[in-house]
């Protein structure tokens, strides 16, 4: 399998308050196309700041990150606007949603950034919406969906406008079990089936359970770093 | 289909409240700005009506002496033929030849300054439609045994006189020596400003003349244009065709009128501008407050991609959208409430309003503005309201979206 990310000497130091906190120490890894993966870790280890440098949300202190050979690290902000609406998928722990849009325009939203065609929009948005089994939810806003069924929502925004990869940040933390369960059945599912790879974080372990590769990380550096055959 | 339209347009209901709110502040302000400037052009064009079109015409001819020596003396040489002349021109409408200078006005028990006008009632009413002013008796319709004389209300309270009442004119004639005569009341005329009121009789020319000893006595020529606005050429060109005399345009001879004019159609923008300054503050904090509630939401689009000119334009648009919205509303109620008493009239009287007439002007008030001021004021309302986005708009493109959608 092709590799999508590579990560050399990922290095991220924040300065913000008395003493400096060296969030990621040195992190150099490797993501496949098709992978399904958890980073895991106790709250503070640096899951956060790791998926958000990992997305161009946030430069590094030092080190590079390669998405097909290209340095995010390096690259200039206008173009990592683009670059995370082209290549990058994106679900967060909450807040994922635009309120004033019904689950198909928010699905359609990425889609209508990318200058899709209304047709292909359309279409596209039905469809994810569908695998994620919200057909019957087209016109309903965010606020009148479950917490599960909202990040289901942001979880097909992330697909339609078919991404390399999709960074998902403690996506189930704020749901129920059955909730948290249902929402990675369809990630693992989705993963399979669209071949797109998938990294998350977490810390919970039932979630972990569900992962292909598990990667651990203590105090901003990889201490654990494990695949399964599930 | 979305667009970014359709979501500013959504945004600016998601808070109602607080829409409406600004939405009434900016209805409140266009409706203060328009109100206030139409009273304030109203009342100007008002007293412009009543002084230039009632009292002095657009132009004036005098001997040159005449301006700091009202007499009879100096009267301007063939007078008559000068006025029909004048009245020749194609810019001219009409052209009125009187007999003016200051005297003595007496009733039985007492005496008052006026100034006597001697004027041909055909074509005075004309000139300055002082037949329509004649609010009590009749307008030169009476031959009695006595000339007729029309004076203002005012001074005929003054004089404790009133219609058919006698009255003796003493003045100089045109060699100095004084005369006095005898006219009855025919008319009570009312204007808007008491001290014309007070001060200003009007007599026929052929009786005043006669009795200064000059049948062809002209003293002042009266000039009304076809077009107001061409009263500074005319003014000039009649100067320069006739160096004997003083000509004077409306302007020179109430400059504090002209100025009050010209300053006010010159600020009208300024007084506009002010008001909606203070709108625009509560509308930057309106929009500031709504963008700092959504800064975990302007994060998440930031961050999926939405380039920030786009975020920065969302937030500039909902607010024009809301100022649209107040402003067109503000316009809209503002334009009926003007069109209403322009026609109805704004009746101050009740309100101490009565004092104003001591100052010239009327005390119904019928407010008016010009169709280019409402644009104006539209225009003014969306380019305050997208300068007092561009803080709130900054604000929201400044947000880092790694911090904004952490979660902690
Ligand atoms: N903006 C920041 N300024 C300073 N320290 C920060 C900032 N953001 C995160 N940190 C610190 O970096 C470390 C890693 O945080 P984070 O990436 O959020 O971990 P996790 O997501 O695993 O909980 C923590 O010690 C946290 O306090
Ligand atoms: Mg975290």
């Amino acid at each position: 399998m092709k590799t999508v990310i590579k990560t050399t000497d990922l290095t991220k130091i924040y300065n913000g308050g008395a003493a400096e906190v060296h969030a990621l120490k040195k992190v150099n890894l490797e993501f496949k196309q098709g992978e399904f993966t958890a980073i895991v870790g106790p709250s503070g280890s640096g899951k956060t700041t790791f998926l958000n440098v990992l997305g161009g949300l946030d430069k590094p202190t030092e080190g590079h990150i390669y998405i097909d050979g290209v340095d995010l690290a390096t690259m200039k902000e206008s173009k990592l606007f683009d670059f995370r609406l082209r290549h990058i998928g994106f679900v967060f722990q909450a807040y994922n949603l635009i309120p004033v849009l019904t689950a198909m325009e928010n699905v359609s939203f990425i889609m209508l950034l990318q200058k899709r065609s209304k047709e292909e929009m359309e279409r596209r948005a039905k469809e994810m919406l569908e695998q994620v089994g919200l057909a019957d939810k087209l016109d309903v806003r965010p606020s009148q969906l479950s917490g599960g069924q909202q990040q289901r929502v942001a979880v097909a925004r992330a697909l339609a406008s078919k991404p390399d990869f999709i960074l998902a940040d403690e996506p189930t933390a704020n749901l129920d079990t059955e909730s948290a369960f249902n929402l990675l059945d369809i990630m693992a599912r989705l993963n399979k089936e669209e071949n797109v790879t998938m990294i998350f974080s977490t810390h919970d372990q039932r979630v972990i359970d569900r992962a292909r590769r598990v990667i651990n990380l203590v105090d901003g550096a990889v201490d654990e770093d494990k695949e399964f055959d599930r | 289909m979305i667009t970014l339209l359709k979501i500013s347009w959504r945004n600016i209901w998601r808070n109602k409240a607080r829409s409406f709110i600004i939405i009434a502040a900016l209805i409140i302000g266009v409706i203060g700005a328009i109100f206030s400037a139409a009273v304030r052009l109203g009342v100007e064009q008002q007293q412009f009506k009543d002084t230039v079109g009632n009292q002095i015409s657009h132009i004036q001819i005098h001997h040159p002496e005449f301006i700091a020596n009202p007499e009879a003396r100096y009267r301007i040489p063939d007078g008559f033929q000068l006025a029909e002349e004048i009245r020749n021109r194609p810019d001219v409408t009409i052209t009125s030849p009187r007999t003016v200078f200051d005297g003595m006005g007496a009733s039985a028990n007492l005496t008052t300054g006026v100034r006597i006008k001697g004027i041909d009632p055909g074509i005075e009413a004309i000139t300055t439609g002082l037949d329509q002013l004649v609010q009590e008796g009749s307008y030169f319709s009476e031959r009695g045994r006595l000339p007729s004389i029309i004076i203002g209300k005012e001074l005929a309270n003054n004089l404790n006189s009133d219609v058919g009442s006698r009255i003796v004119l003493t003045f100089q004639d045109i060699e100095g020596e004084i005369v006095s005569a005898s006219f009855r009341v025919e008319g009570l005329y009312l204007v808007a400003d008491k001290t014309f009121e007070k001060r200003t009789v009007f007599v026929d020319a052929k009786d005043l003349n006669q009795l200064i000893g000059d049948t062809k006595a002209v003293t002042e020529i009266a000039v009304v244009l076809t077009d107001i606005d061409e009263y500074r050429n005319v003014a000039s060109e009649l100067q320069a065709a006739y160096p004997d005399t003083k000509v004077r345009h409306w302007a020179d001879i109430v400059p504090f009128l002209y100025f009050s004019l010209e300053f006010l159609e010159r600020n009208l923008i300024w007084i506009f501008g002010l008001i909606i300054l203070g709108v625009s503050f509560g509308l930057l904090n309106t929009i500031l407050m709504s963008v700092l509630e959504r800064v975990r939401e302007l994060g998440v689009l930031m961050a999926i991609g939405m380039k920030k000119i786009k975020v920065f334009a969302m937030v500039v648009v909902e607010t024009t959208m809301l100022s649209i919205i107040g402003g067109l509303i503000g316009l809209i109620i503002s334009f009926g409430l003007v069109q209403y008493l322009s026609k109805h009239g704004l009746d101050l009287s009740g309100a101490g309003g009565e004092g104003l007439g001591e100052f010239g002007y009327a005390s119904v008030i019928y407010p008016e503005l010009a169709l280019a001021m409402y644009f104006q004021l539209g225009m003014l309302i969306i380019v305050f309201a997208i300068l007092a986005a561009l803080y709130p708009a900054w604000k929201a493109i400044r947000l880092v979206p790694a911090e904004a959608v952490r979660q902690e």
